[in-house]
């Protein structure tokens, strides 16, 4: 038994056993934060059998350290890190080829938590990870190596000397634990590497008899260190600019404010803060939405664009009303008109053709403005948060200078997004050749005011392009999606008896049928598209006794797997949702819980969450309740396979009775929605047909079809969710999880109005979602009944996405759902494949008593996070299931325009100064067509007039014309995009 | 001021013994001798100053004497919608543990402590004390400093006690370092959009013309501050030798006496609390005086005292001061010295 002794640490100690700070609130207040510390004399060092420290943990790091480098061949070696080596060089630390034993100080470790949160998050991942060699050793409690701050002393300078005393103390320590035995020689002692890139700190080191090292000169004597000079980031050498004194070169960016004042700027309301969000059409041309303005703040330029990138949080200064400027109406690409710059020099001077160039566009289109359309103007004065991740790229092959694929030269090459809303980034890389035709990686590092485009690194390959492995990595790195597979942690949360788990004999002592609703006779079916696997929803239909309708909806009880505050719930919650890609879906529950034990199959008993109304014949509520419950459903139907059974007059089976209840009850209730004002919206939906599971080229894109029993499902789905979001809304007022849908500013539909009215004389009134919703029905073209469809979809685009969001945290009148014309609204349909819905389960589970909630749902903060994180991957496996439709759609045009030529069908949308806007409904994508040479363009009517011949051609929009779809493979990126041309009214090829 | 019970015999046998010569007193001072006064600085770290005072206490007994604790506390102040004042303001408060005075009702004793944080307040927060940086935000955000002052026993003469408790925890207090931070609307805005845009506008207007009087503008933007160096104590208060000391001069005419004990404070018919600051070595401020007791006096006596207390008050004054330069040294540079050494 240990002996434990307390020991009253005296006052006159203090500056030692205490470390006094200030931490200033949120609110403004200053607060003196006081830790106790202890310092002790066993911390150990983790070095392998080393004779003075107790090792209780596995020790980490070998005896004599690596001799992997060439500096250390002969005695071996140990890397002690600075802080700034983690805050800048992360990608090197974290590559599987940089292995020597490190010793991470714990000083390095608070200071990188302090500099940065994502890094530090990134560091204690690379901690725990198994091929790194890492040691943590806490200096500031190990007597010998604590520091106390000097009077005037800064705390950037009192970390540098905590490193350094530490790293004597491991010089002094090793050489300690191998006493020289008498008779032999004394063995080679391995060195401490102190790595670091400050320079004054280096010098000091020096001074003080260490062996240190910057990054660079380190991983320059490692073995494979071609691969990993890449990976160094631009910020941490000296020496990337080798030619050129910086001082020399012309600034082309204004500084940024200082963080400080950046946020006393917005506090006092003279800047604003937002989003970047870059233009897709023009590459120098940028917005930001903030709240003080109801148009988004327009940035015009690259000055004013002032280095931000997409996604990052920006201060925006906003220009006095009479420098406000409209958006431009021309297509400016950046590969047209940028393709002569040079990355090894496009550095030079502020006055080269390309930087003319630029300025042209933006004269020409500030001469021809109209003064109708102007928004706020302003421009970028500081970055609050950067958002910067790895980009998936193309190298640009004309940017290099040397193609030969056995050069290791460095050379400055450009990467080229595949996002048209970043810019190009230049990365200094050996391996260029060889990347040439491949999709990259790439992490941008910074970027100077001095510097045209940011500057990155090569972070690792993906693939060929257009092979379908890279381009469906590519796509879900693009988007943020999490596609590891499940760890061993969160499949150890799943039944132990795995495939065979069944629903146990019913039983009153067993857990599974406690409280349980036993509903196994129901005449239950579930109808879903076809080939669907994760089947969470099942409905049941039958007539009362007393003439009303009893109707059910069963849907998966994944809240009795997957239980809160598991591994397999933090996962469920990261993902956030099941991402559906063309030939693929990365799920968001391990497969055995979505495609079996959850999965309501049929003729099988399965555990189930029961809504069940009593409904009179008008489908009008006559009483709800919740219920768990055990289900078997009779059968799995697909809408097709419904559809048919419920028309076919011959069947008359108690399944076809309760589909055809069913329907009747659901165009009831659609009826119904509609008179309250739901809207009718639209999207390009197309499905792409595959040809077999195995090779998986697309034969045909088709139109996905919509029968009667889609709306059928639809109807009650959205019944039990209203009926749910009503219930958890009463019980947890505080923290229940809801989904709304803001009503639309009317600003947004201006647009839209506008060329309505001036194109077809047609009105769309936006007062309120029934009044928008009558009005998108009287817009209709007898002679074309797409276009009804096409106003829609532009309608939809106007509107604001819906959210999840958390009941304590919004004013209960902004609950309602506009689409839906609905005053509460939740999804609890879904489990398997959304996780608002898990949580929406839980509450409803705890509403009805039959468990107790678990506190974290109690939390308001707690709900917030997961919200946000669900409403963040939601919105992400949208586009990721949008661009791989995209991307099938491309190699089905692809293979066809090698037959024939693709001539399809399209509505102009938009019209530009230089180009349209196309919309192709039958293949769902949206494309533009530019033309060279000079053409008319009347912005106020939304007209171009083409020059040709005698007979100039107007095309205006919503007018319908005929498309060339081609995919051409972009010569420089290999990006392979779809150009298009027009062929009817006129032929736009070589115009 | 305190309600100690003394019988008519104890008082007039006290006050006989006083008056002798040579004077008696029951601990066998002289009259104008102090009892021992233990200070210690920096005994509340959470505080921003704070200091623990003992008078008289028993070196054997290793109890007793007048036991005083004061500690300041550094509040953030938003001076346009809160209720703090441009400058910073000090609000002293004086508490007493029931414990010290265990004869005295608990409404007596909330008069006491309002008599004492009276005395405090009106001395310490007086204007030409102040501190010139309670100031973080000209016009917008200021410090308020709290004194609190808790009488842990009472073994008399706690006035002077009390003074210089908060003397020493204010000369101990740190103001944490602020930056203000403010956002100009940076001057090369024009020459940016200029070259962006091309546009021509007349430079002249566009730069809105400042005066150097026009104070507005600054406190227009400065909005908030930052903490420099979180771990840093900060500065100490500005001007701190100013805060005075207080004696208090116990009459019993013809003679006077300092530092009383409870008996003895419950033998004479008057007190007079004199608080002198010392800015500079050679300058004595009366900051206040203050009579209590049923006694009266003439005004020549009044001057007589006032002279005869800025004497005795620059002696307990300079007493002070070294001890608390020395416990600066002690909590500091000794206690990292120490540490360095072992």
């Amino acid at each position: 038994m240990a002996e434990i002794t307390i020991r009253k640490r005296p006052r006159t100690e203090a500056v030692v056993t205490q470390r006094k700070f200030f931490k200033k609130t949120a609110r403004g207040k200053v607060i003196k934060v006081l830790r106790e510390r202890y310092l002790r004399d066993d911390v150990a060092c983790g070095i392998h059998s080393c004779g003075l420290c107790a090792h209780e943990q596995d020790v980490l790091l070998p005896s004599s350290g690596s001799f992997e480098h060439a500096s250390f061949a002969n005695n071996g070696h140990f890397v002690l890190p600075d802080t700034n080596v983690f805050l800048s060089q992360m990608d090197l630390m974290e590559s599987p080829l940089f292995s020597p034993p490190i010793i991470l100080l714990q000083t390095v470790m608070e200071e990188v938590r302090h500099r940065s949160l994502p890094l530090y998050n990134r560091l204690k991942a690379l901690v725990k990870s198994d091929d790194k060699k890492i040691w943590i050793f806490y200096n500031e409690y190990r007597s010998e190596t604590a520091v106390i701050r000097e009077e005037g002393e800064s705390p950037n300078d009192r970390n540098d000397r905590g490193i350094r005393k530490a790293t004597a103390w491991y010089n002094n320590h090793v050489s300690l634990a191998r006493p020289p035995v008498r008779g032999q020689a004394k063995p080679p002692l391995p060195t401490i590497v102190l790595l670091t890139d400050d320079v004054a700190n280096r010098q000091k080191a020096e001074k003080e008899g260490l062996t240190c090292m910057s990054v660079r000169r380190y991983v320059e004597g490692v073995k494979e260190s071609g691969q990993l000079l890449d990976l160094l980031s631009a910020a941490g050498s000296e020496t990337i600019e080798p030619t050129q004194a910086v001082a020399a070169r012309q600034a082309l960016y204004p500084d940024y404010l200082p963080m400080a004042t950046l946020l006393a700027g917005i506090k006092s309301g003279q800047l604003h803060q937002g989003h970047f969000n870059a233009n897709q059409y023009n590459y120098l041309e940028g917005s930001v939405s903030v709240p003080a303005f109801e148009k988004p703040v327009l940035l015009i330029g690259r000055e004013h664009m002032n280095r931000a990138v997409q996604g990052d949080i920006v201060a925006v200064e906003v220009f006095d009303e009479k420098d406000w400027k409209a958006p431009a109406d021309e297509v400016v690409d950046q590969e047209a008109t940028l393709k002569n710059d040079d990355a090894d020099d496009s550095e030079e001077e502020g006055e080269d053709d390309e930087a003319l160039a630029e300025r042209k566009v933006l004269q020409t289109e500030l001469a021809k403005q109209s003064a109708s359309s102007k928004q706020p103007t302003g421009r970028v004065v500081g970055i609050v948060k950067r958002n910067w991740r790895s980009y998936v790229c193309h190298i640009d092959s004309t940017s290099l200078t040397s193609t030969n694929s056995t050069s290791l030269s460095q050379q400055t090459v450009f990467a080229t997004p595949v996002s048209r809303l970043l810019p190009r980034i230049r990365l200094r890389t050996r391996q260029a050749p060889a990347l040439i035709g491949q999709k990259i990686l790439v992490t941008i590092d910074r970027w100077e005011r001095t510097s045209r485009y940011p500057e990155g690194h090569f972070v690792r390959a993906l693939g060929k392009v257009q092979s379908k492995e890279a381009e469906q990595e590519s796509l879900l790195l693009e988007f943020d999606v999490p596609y590891r597979p499940f760890g061993k942690a969160i499949l150890d949360c799943l039944p132990p008896e795995g495939d065979n788990w069944v629903v146990p004999p019913k039983s009153e002592t067993d857990p599974n049928w406690r409280d349980r609703e036993d509903l196994r006779d129901l005449i239950v079916c579930s109808i879903d598209p076809p080939g669907c696997q994760d089947i969470d929803d099942a409905l049941h239909a039958r007539r009362l006794p007393n003439g009303n309708i009893e109707a059910g909806v069963h849907i998966a009880d994944v809240s009795h797997f997957v239980l809160p505050d598991t591994p397999m719930d933090h996962e469920a919650a990261a993902r956030g949702t099941t991402v559906y890609l063309v030939d693929k879906r990365i799920d968001m529950l391990p497969a055995l819980l979505g495609t079996n034990l959850c999965s309501l199959r049929p003729h099988v008993e399965r555990l189930a969450f029961s809504v069940i109304w009593e409904l009179s014949p008008e489908a009008e509520i006559v009483n709800v309740r919740f219920t768990k419950s055990v289900i078997a459903s009779k059968s799995a139907f697909t809408y097709e396979e419904a559809q048919v059974r419920k028309d076919d007059p011959k069947m008359s089976d108690p399944l076809t009775e309760s589909i055809r209840l069913l329907n009747d009850l659901a165009r009831k209730l659609k009826a119904g929605r509609m008179a309250a004002g739901a809207l009718n919206l639209a999207s390009p939906e197309v499905k792409i047909q595959l040809d077999s599971s195995e090779s998986s080229d697309p034969i045909d894109v088709e139109q996905k079809e919509l029968r009667e029993t889609n709306s059928l499902v639809e109807e009650f789905m959205l019944l039990a969710n209203i009926s749910v979001a009503g219930k958890i809304q009463e019980t947890f007022p505080q923290t229940a999880v809801l989904r709304r849908h803001l009503p639309p500013p009317k600003a947004n539909f201006e647009k839209l109005q506008d060329i309505l009215k001036k194109r077809r004389g047609m009105t769309l009134d936006v007062s309120s979602s029934g009044a928008l919703a009558a009005s998108l029905d009287r817009c209709v073209d007898p002679n074309e009944p797409a276009f009804n469809t096409l106003v829609r979809i532009m309608a939809t685009r106007c509107m604001l996405s819906a959210e999840y969001f958390c009941s304590g945290s919004v004013a209960r009148d902004t609950f309602g759902h506009y689409g839906l014309a609905s005053p509460i609204y939740t999804h609890f349909t879904s489990p398997i494949r959304r996780y608002a819905d898990v949580l929406a389960h839980r509450q409803l589970s705890a509403a009805i008593g039959y468990t107790s909630l678990h506190p974290s749902l109690h939390s308001k903060s707690h709900v917030e996070r997961v919200l946000e994180v669900v409403n963040k991957r939601h919105r992400m496996a949208q586009m990721a299931s949008r661009a791989s439709v995209e991307f099938y759609v491309g190699l089905a045009l692809k293979a066809r325009s090698e037959k024939e030529t693709v001539i399809e069908d399209a509505f102009v949308i938009r019209a530009f100064r230089n180009g349209l806007g196309v919309f192709v409904s039958r293949l769902g994508i949206e494309g533009l067509v530019t033309f060279k040479r000079e053409i008319q363009f009347d912005a106020d009517n939304y007209v171009i007039t083409i020059p040709a011949g005698e007979q100039p051609v107007s095309i205006a929009v919503f007018d319908k014309v005929k498309v060339m779809v081609e995919v051409e493979q972009d010569k420089n990126t290999q990006r392979g995009r779809v150009v298009m041309s027009l062929s009817h009214p006129i032929d736009s090829r070589g115009m | 001021m305190t309600s100690t019970l003394v019988s008519k015999s104890e008082r007039a046998y006290i006050q006989a013994s006083l008056q002798a010569t040579p004077p008696l007193r029951g601990d066998g001072r002289g009259l104008l001798d102090f009892r021992t006064v233990l200070l210690e600085t920096g005994v509340a770290p959470l505080a921003n100053g704070s200091a623990k005072l003992n008078i008289g206490k028993m070196p054997h007994e290793g109890g007793g004497g007048t036991e005083v604790l004061a500690a300041t506390k550094l509040e953030v102040e938003d001076v346009e919608t809160g209720d703090g004042v441009d400058g910073g303001r000090i609000v002293c408060s004086v508490s007493c543990s029931p414990s010290a005075y265990p004869h005295l009702s608990s409404n007596a004793l909330d008069e006491l402590q309002y008599d004492l944080t009276v005395i405090l307040q009106q001395t310490i927060g007086h204007p030409s004390l102040h501190p010139q940086n309670l100031t973080i935000i000209p016009r917008r955000k200021s410090w308020l400093l709290n004194l609190d002052v808790v009488i842990l026993a009472d073994s008399g003469n706690v006035v002077d006690a009390l003074f210089m408790a908060a003397r020493a925890a204010l000369w101990d207090t740190k103001v944490p370092r602020t930056r203000a931070v403010e956002y100009h609307a940076p001057e090369e805005t024009q020459t940016t959009r200029d070259s962006a845009g091309a546009m021509d506008i007349d430079q002249r207007e566009a730069i809105p013309q400042t005066s150097g009087f026009d104070t507005r503008e600054m406190v227009r933007t400065a909005a908030d501050f930052e903490l420099p160096d979180y771990w840093d104590e900060g500065e100490v208060l500005n001007g701190r030798e100013r805060w005075p000391v207080c004696v208090t001069l116990n009459l019993l005419p013809p003679t006077h006496f300092l530092d009383a004990t409870l008996p003895e404070e419950a033998s004479v018919p008057l007190r007079m609390h004199l608080t002198f600051s010392f800015g500079t070595p050679n300058s004595a401020n009366l900051q206040s005086m203050r009579l209590s007791g049923p006694g009266e006096l003439d005004l020549n006596q009044i001057k007589a005292y006032i002279a005869d207390g800025e004497k005795y008050a620059r002696e307990l004054f300079n007493a002070l001061e070294t001890k608390l330069r020395e416990e600066d040294i002690r909590r500091n540079v000794k206690a990292r010295d120490r540490f360095a050494l072992r």
